[in-house]
């Protein structure tokens, strides 16, 4: 089953067979899991909406209208959780949230000054603001086209590139002294 | 004058009678269950509210097992909730619609907002806005968004099957991961659009 | 310099995720009702047919083939676009009550012996003969059955033990009772 499509996987879980699902969580887990850690900026919530994510997808199955392209609808499923969760978290937790990511990357077996780069860019990406973080996420992480953004968020083409735009002024003001020093 | 040990049996009998006016009543309820609820069904028959949703409340109590004070508590909360009700949308309401909201002031919709549903709504019926409305509040919608929701719509004149189109689509997006106020509030603004001009609605 | 973050950023989750992450959803997903063999069938072919109709959908009582459950929200859909709705306006008030429309009620069940509607329109009376639910193969129950014009409250009871709300319909929440029905308003058919 781990080599079948997406389509085949789904055709089976529609029949009745839930276990195969399991092949799909493997399958998305680490790439979405890296997408939603970026957006909330914690390990904890980033979990929490990809399972949410997983659990509704198996749940709304039957109304996934391209099966072989469960992941992209999937996709669209954690982006909706991520904002919601992401609202529900507000500002207030946001230094504890960046203190996580440093507790994180410090536990890392990585050479010291790549370390603090990664540290840097998670902080200021988490100084974004959430419509802006998420539209740079997937245009330059996850190498969407506009016209793919749009579908997925509802939001207009000409107001997505203004995001990205003012998400890559922002970083990088923010990250020009570390980059430079 | 002093009535008779027979006499007094017998009058109790035919109080029992007289007052079991919905014999499904009598059938499911205790003795001091029913004389309790056909009270409270007979006040509000004084009242002119209407009387079979108070029936149903008390079977509904009986048919999932609840005990008797549960059963009298819910029809007489029922009532009270009925007369706000009718007070809310003025002396033409239909027992539909005050059915209707009663449920919707059950879940937490404020009188004021009742009435000012009936302002917005001219002569259009009320019932399945505020069912929607009571829905709405059901899938996690804020009160304060589901209501000014359903009034937006109300004066915009969308019409029933519209309102059922717009707690459908809200359900779907609720199921499919979404926020419910930001479920709410998106297709409460297509519906409006809809509504309004056939221009394409802007996000 | 945007280059260098999205690199930095593509990289996988280090460390990865939980090892019990995917043993979570999983259990998650055991706990929800399986979808069933009949579903899918019933996505692949036309016409479909109308379910409960909670608040609209044009009564087409008298209609036609079997929506899944989950499936009956893309269902409305096309029977919205496809067929011409029955829908008037609600009654009005008046002091002749109209006849009962033909309703059709549908639950996913797999695991049922027994599935009736109950609701105001017949005493929640889970014995009621017209309101007993037949299965119809994959765990799909179903009855066509009288219920009057106008706004009503229901629920399903499986098993003559278990209250289901309809997970289709607008739901009401009875906090007399602590549990949660449907709503329904039923509108005459012209």
């Amino acid at each position: 089953m781990e080599g079948s499509s997406d389509g085949v996987i789904v055709a089976r879980v529609l029949r009745g067979d839930a276990e195969v699902f399991r092949v799909l969580v493997e399958r998305y887990r680490d790439r979405y899991a890296r997408y939603a850690f970026h957006m909330l900026g914690n390990r904890e919530d980033a979990e929490e909406a990809l399972q949410d994510a997983f659990t509704r997808a198996y749940r709304s199955l039957s109304r996934c209208e391209e099966p072989e392209r469960f992941g992209a609808w999937l996709f669209r499923i954690l982006v909706n959780r991520c904002r919601t969760l992401g609202s529900r978290r507000g500002r207030r937790s946001r230094t504890f949230v960046v203190d996580e990511v440093a507790i994180l990357e410090a536990a890392e077996d990585h050479p010291a000054d790549r370390n603090a780069w990664r540290e840097e860019i998670d902080r200021a990406l988490q100084q974004l603001r959430a419509d802006q973080r998420e539209a740079f996420l997937l245009k330059y992480v996850e190498d969407m086209g506009y016209e793919e953004m749009s579908q997925l968020t509802g939001v207009g083409v000409s107001a997505l590139k203004m995001r990205v735009m003012r998400a890559c002024d922002r970083l990088r003001e923010l990250l020009s002294e570390v980059h430079s020093a | 004058m002093r009535l008779g040990h027979s006499s007094v049996v017998a009058l109790l009998f035919l109080a029992r009678a007289v007052l079991a006016q919905d014999p499904r009543l009598a059938a499911r309820l205790d003795n001091p269950t029913l004389v309790a609820v056909n009270a409270i069904i007979d006040s509000a028959r004084v009242s002119k509210l209407p009387t079979a949703p108070l029936v149903d409340k008390a079977l509904e109590g009986a048919a999932r097992g609840r005990d008797g004070a549960t059963i009298i508590s819910a029809v007489h909360q029922l009532s009270v909730r009925m007369g706000s009700a009718k007070r809310a949308l003025a002396t033409n309401a239909t027992p539909d619609e005050i059915k209707a909201a009663a449920s919707a002031l059950d879940v937490g919709v404020s009188v004021r907002d009742l009435a000012r549903l009936r302002a917005a709504s001219g002569k259009q019926p009320v019932t399945v806005p505020l069912a929607v409305l009571t829905d709405l509040v059901g899938q996690k919608v804020p009160i304060l968004t589901a209501t000014n929701v359903v009034l937006q719509l109300a004066r915009s004149g969308v019409k029933d099957p519209e309102f059922a189109a717009f707690q459908r689509n809200v359900r779907a997006d609720i199921d499919q991961g979404a926020d419910p106020t930001v479920a709410a509030t998106t297709r409460a603004r297509g519906a409006l659009a809809r509504n309004a001009t056939p221009t394409k609605p802007s996000e | 310099m945007m280059k260098d973050i999205a690199r930095e950023l593509r990289a996988p989750l280090s460390p990865p995720l939980s090892a019990s992450f995917n043993g979570r959803v999983m259990a998650a997903v055991r706990r929800m009702p399986r979808h069933s063999r009949f579903r899918l069938w019933s996505r692949l072919t036309t016409p479909r047919t109308v379910t409960v109709i909670p608040l609209s959908w044009g009564l087409l009582a008298a209609s036609l083939a079997l929506f899944a459950i989950i499936g009956a929200t893309r269902a409305f859909d096309d029977v919205r676009t496809a067929t011409k709705p029955i829908v008037t306006a609600l009654f009005p008030s008046s002091r002749v009550p109209e006849a009962p429309q033909r309703v059709q009620f549908v639950l996913v069940a797999p695991d049922a012996k027994k599935v009736a509607v109950v609701g105001d329109f017949n005493g929640w009376d889970a014995g009621h003969a017209s309101y007993q639910a037949q299965h119809r193969g994959g765990g799909v129950w179903s009855v066509t059955a009288p219920v009057p014009v106008g706004h009503h409250r229901y629920s399903f009871v499986v098993d003559d033990s278990v209250w289901v709300a309809d997970p289709t319909a607008p739901r009401v929440v009875d906090n007399d009772f602590g549990v949660a029905n449907s709503a329904i308003v039923v509108q005459e058919q012209k």
